[in-house]
């Protein structure tokens, strides 16, 4: 062979294979593995239906982290239909956002002048379609203990607090778009229907569960004020709103849910409940940061009432800014309500419960052989800081990026980070491969 | 609620900064030899390989080679099932002059590119906050001299002025109601100084055959990157003063020293035909890329810190070459090359691999003063591995080909009748 033609040869052969080099990977074959995901219905609460920045709005809920683990498992199911949830528009119930004013980043209330309030629309959000079946389940501010009724005065209760006494008592307006049925208070009326009935008839073929956080939340962010209200009036007596659930009863309301849905053959997943002592809203204003801009001691009162220098132990919660910048609690005489304040042993009694109901829920995924995720843990991994894709989280107030601005519930980003751990979970149940969501297509914080 | 004062702590980890990625294609022959050339004292990419080769080659010669640099990266994530990098080509060159000035002084000057790389991304892709773009590279300067002590020993040193600079971009984590994220740009350049030091040995010749050794040492590099520009858009108006609109950076690049040893053997089969046999095992001292940090001028913006904590790796090279008439070259070669980069810290931006890797190369001498050589290699590479400090795994398969070609020119070489054989 001559020269030229090798040389030709060899940039001919070059050039061929360089022309059909494979470099792709090939598309994913994706199964549901054991589980069904046909009718995905999501139970739980504010964390659930999408509230975020303390109030339930179109935007935040359109990134609820059941809407988003929906749409990652549609591409394992072909045939899951639109994942309904009872949406808000515009600024629903009203929500809080940041502006930059003076130099200075200024976190807005939904009671300031410039808040961001209520739309036209919240008035009547969620009464005109009671009978639509809904997948998304959440309602903000329910506990575990209000979704099922054991005796007559939790059925009266449960009702009061869900949908209330028209004229008399003002019932949950997150629960609004579900029939409750008929006001057990008021004889002959139709029987009320429970929280758990309408996950009875949803006809579920997997769901997802994240209840029980209220039933320490509640009381943690009101200070340990366990919301005593005398219904005596009703027949009820007198009911603590906001009080640490028993856990005796939650284990039996929650095994009764977990029953009504292994019954009906769904499959799905129940998540632990976090250290709510952890939050940025109980961990942004403290004692120390306080000292540090120049108090020499800050004042509390306790959960028995006696007035104390407070610790780091003793956590402030975040709407207290109002009353700190008053001047409350930089002395003996004008102390920090016990409202304002989770005290060392309001703490304890939280952190104990919670591993209490946490070992319920354990117990009772482990009897019906549902997945667990153990959002207790990873939160508390979240403590010393986590990343994904590039995205440093960290629990601290706006800064982590993962909280909203009421420092309890999560920004989408945030919702989509416990999406991806719920996938996580049901594909390492289920033997599914349920794509996981590009957290950094979700926003954080809106700053100004 | 009122004012909420922020001390705000945002952190923004440059993790997918290039550190190095050595560019093995120095020189046609060799690259067709799988990088084997230590022990080689051929044509004027000696001065290179091993300077101390530098006495053997007569007259003036001088080399320009370029290689054209196709690489196709692509990604699985437990997000997307391919993500393929946008990266486009790359024509590192090299030029190489060496003279005689008295059979036992020679002298030359080298010019070539012996670090680089490059990767782009979509935008708008699932690791944008790791790494958009970056492209590091440099210029190395190398005058040098090289001095026969003994028929059979030769040693060569020279002096490496480098000129490196780099650009990287990635989205900033931090959103506006109008803008989703915002976007940091470096950009730095500096200068760094080294030397290259050989010792080559013809330590058997006859007519039958020839045994060569080397021994090549080229030191690290601090590439000092005094005077960075730092360019940040889109960041929401409150985070401007942590984040403003361009800020001086300051930082440092530590390239790598290489120890190579090397062999060749060559055996004259029959009057025309000739073989050679060569190996190389060159050890790459990267564990001096053990971190990488960022300064910026800007006291509010966070400095970024980073460990890298590559590992010192070395290579087998191999290379074979059938010659005819000492006027035509067939060359094939291969190399083991292990990764520098341990699992925990595997970059997007550099997915590399351990990888065996075939090459294969021509040459062609026209008359006593042209020469023609060309030369490809084959790399194909897979790995999965994860970034641990940004908490991103992928499946990675790279597969690149590399064509390289150069032209030597010979002149003045009748001072001596017989050219040494290839």
């Amino acid at each position: 062979m001559k020269k030229k033609q090798i040389i030709l040869f060899t940039i001919v052969a070059s050039l061929s294979i360089i022309g059909c080099r494979k470099v792709d990977f090939d598309v994913v074959d994706r199964t549901e593995g054991e589980a069904d995901f046909t009718k995905y219905i999501a139970l739980g609460n504010s964390l659930t239906q999408g509230y975020a920045d303390g109030g339930l709005y179109e935007e935040g809920q359109s990134q609820s982290y059941p809407s988003i683990i929906a749409k990652q498992m549609s591409f394992v199911n072909s045939n899951m239909g639109e994942f309904a949830q009872p949406m808000t528009s515009g600024n629903g119930s009203g929500y809080m956002h940041l502006e930059f004013i003076n130099n200075e980043i200024d976190v807005i209330s939904t009671t300031d002048p410039n808040a961001y309030t209520e739309s036209s629309t919240w008035a009547d959000w969620g009464t005109n379609e009671k009978n639509f079946k809904y997948n998304n389940l959440g309602i903000s501010g329910i506990k575990l203990v209000n979704c099922v009724d054991l005796n007559s005065t939790d059925e009266k209760i449960n009702h009061l607090f869900l949908a209330g006494v028209q004229g008399l008592f003002n019932g949950n307006p997150y629960s609004r778009y579900l029939d409750w049925g008929g006001n057990p208070i008021i004889p002959f009326s139709e029987p009320p229907i429970q929280y758990v009935d309408h996950v009875k008839s949803s006809g579920a073929t997997f769901f997802s569960s994240w209840l029980g956080n209220n039933d320490v939340l509640s009381y943690a962010t009101s200070g340990g004020n366990e919301g005593t209200t005398d219904l005596s009036l009703l027949g009820l007596g007198v009911v603590k709103f906001s009080g640490l659930s028993d856990p005796t009863e939650f284990h039996a309301k929650y095994d009764t849910i977990l029953k009504a849905l292994y019954d009906m053959g769904a499959k799905g997943i129940v998540a632990t409940l976090p250290d709510v002592t952890s939050i940025p809203n109980l961990n942004t204003i403290t004692v120390s940061g306080l000292k540090e801009t120049g108090w020499a001691d800050v004042w509390i009162t306790d959960m028995n009432g006696n007035v104390r220098v407070g610790t780091d132990n003793d956590l402030i919660i975040l709407s207290a800014s109002t009353n700190i910048e008053n001047g409350e609690g930089s002395s003996q005489s004008n102390p920090l309500d016990k409202d304002l304040v989770l005290d060392e042993d309001e703490v304890a009694l939280c952190q104990s419960r919670t591993i209490d109901f946490n070992n319920s829920i354990v117990s009772l995924a482990a009897k019906y052989d549902f997945a667990v995720a153990d959002m207790h843990a990873y939160m508390t991994d979240l403590k010393s800081g986590l990343a994904f894709d590039g995205i440093n989280f960290t629990p601290q107030y706006i800064e982590g990026g993962l909280f909203s601005l009421d420092g309890v519930h999560l920004n989408p980003r945030g919702y989509a980070v416990i999406a991806n751990k719920f996938i996580s979970e049901i594909n390492a149940h289920y033997g599914s491969n349920i794509p996981k969501t590009d957290i950094g297509k979700f926003r954080g914080i809106v700053f100004p | 609620m009122k004012k909420i004062v922020l001390s705000i702590l945002l952190s923004l980890p440059f993790l997918g900064q290039a550190g190095g990625f050595q560019l093995n294609v120095q020189g046609v022959r060799a690259i067709g030899m799988g990088g084997a050339f230590t022990g080689i004292a051929y044509g004027p990419a000696s001065l290179f390989f091993n300077p101390g080769g530098m006495t053997s080659i007569m007259g003036h010669q001088f080399n320009f080679g370029v290689n054209y640099i196709s690489p196709l990266v692509a990604l699985q994530t437990d997000v997307n099932d391919n993500i393929r990098q946008t990266t486009g080509y790359a024509t590192p060159f090299h030029f190489y002059y060496t003279g005689q000035i008295t059979n036992k002084l020679s002298v030359g000057l080298g010019i070539n590119n012996q670090f680089g790389s490059s990767s782009s991304f979509d935008d708008d892709w699932q690791g944008k906050f790791i790494i958009q773009n970056i492209s590091l590279r440099t210029f190395m300067f190398q005058p040098t001299a090289a001095y026969k002590l003994h028929e059979k020993l030769s040693v060569g040193a020279g002096f490496v002025y480098t000129s490196g600079s780099f650009s990287t971009e990635k989205a900033v984590p931090l959103g506006s109601a109008t803008i989703d994220y915002g976007k940091a740009r470096l950009e730095g350049k500096g200068v760094g100084y080294g030397f290259n030091l050989g010792i080559h040995s013809n330590t058997i010749d006859t007519d039958k055959m020839k045994l060569s050794l080397g021994f090549d040492y080229r030191s690290g590099t601090k590439l000092n990157l005094p005077e960075g520009t730092a360019t940040f858009t889109d960041i929401p108006i409150s985070l401007q003063s942590t984040f403003p609109a361009t800020t001086g950076f300051s930082s440092q690049l530590k390239l790598p020293s290489v120890i190579s040893f090397g062999l060749s053997y060559t055996y004259n089969l029959t009057e025309d035909f000739s073989a050679m046999f060569a190996y190389d095992y060159n050890y790459t001292t990267w564990s001096s890329y053990d971190s990488l940090n960022i300064d910026f001028v800007n006291e509010n913006t966070p400095d970024s810190k980073n460990e890298k904590n590559w590992q010192n790796v070395g290579a087998h090279r191999f290379g074979l070459e059938f010659s005819y008439q000492q006027k035509y070259a067939l060359r094939v070669g291969g190399y083991y090359d292990s990764t520098p980069i341990l699992d925990g810290y595997v970059s997007p931006e550099l997915p590399d691999a351990d990888q065996f890797v075939l090459t294969m190369g021509l040459g062609a001498k026209i008359g006593n003063i042209l020469e023609f050589d060309v030369a490809w290699i084959h790399q194909d590479a897979e790995r999965e591995a994860s970034l641990d400090a940004a908490n991103f795994s992928a499946k990675y398969r790279r597969v690149a080909d590399i064509i390289s070609f150069s032209t030597t020119i010979k002149l003045g070489q009748e001072k001596k009748a017989k050219e040494p054989s290839i």
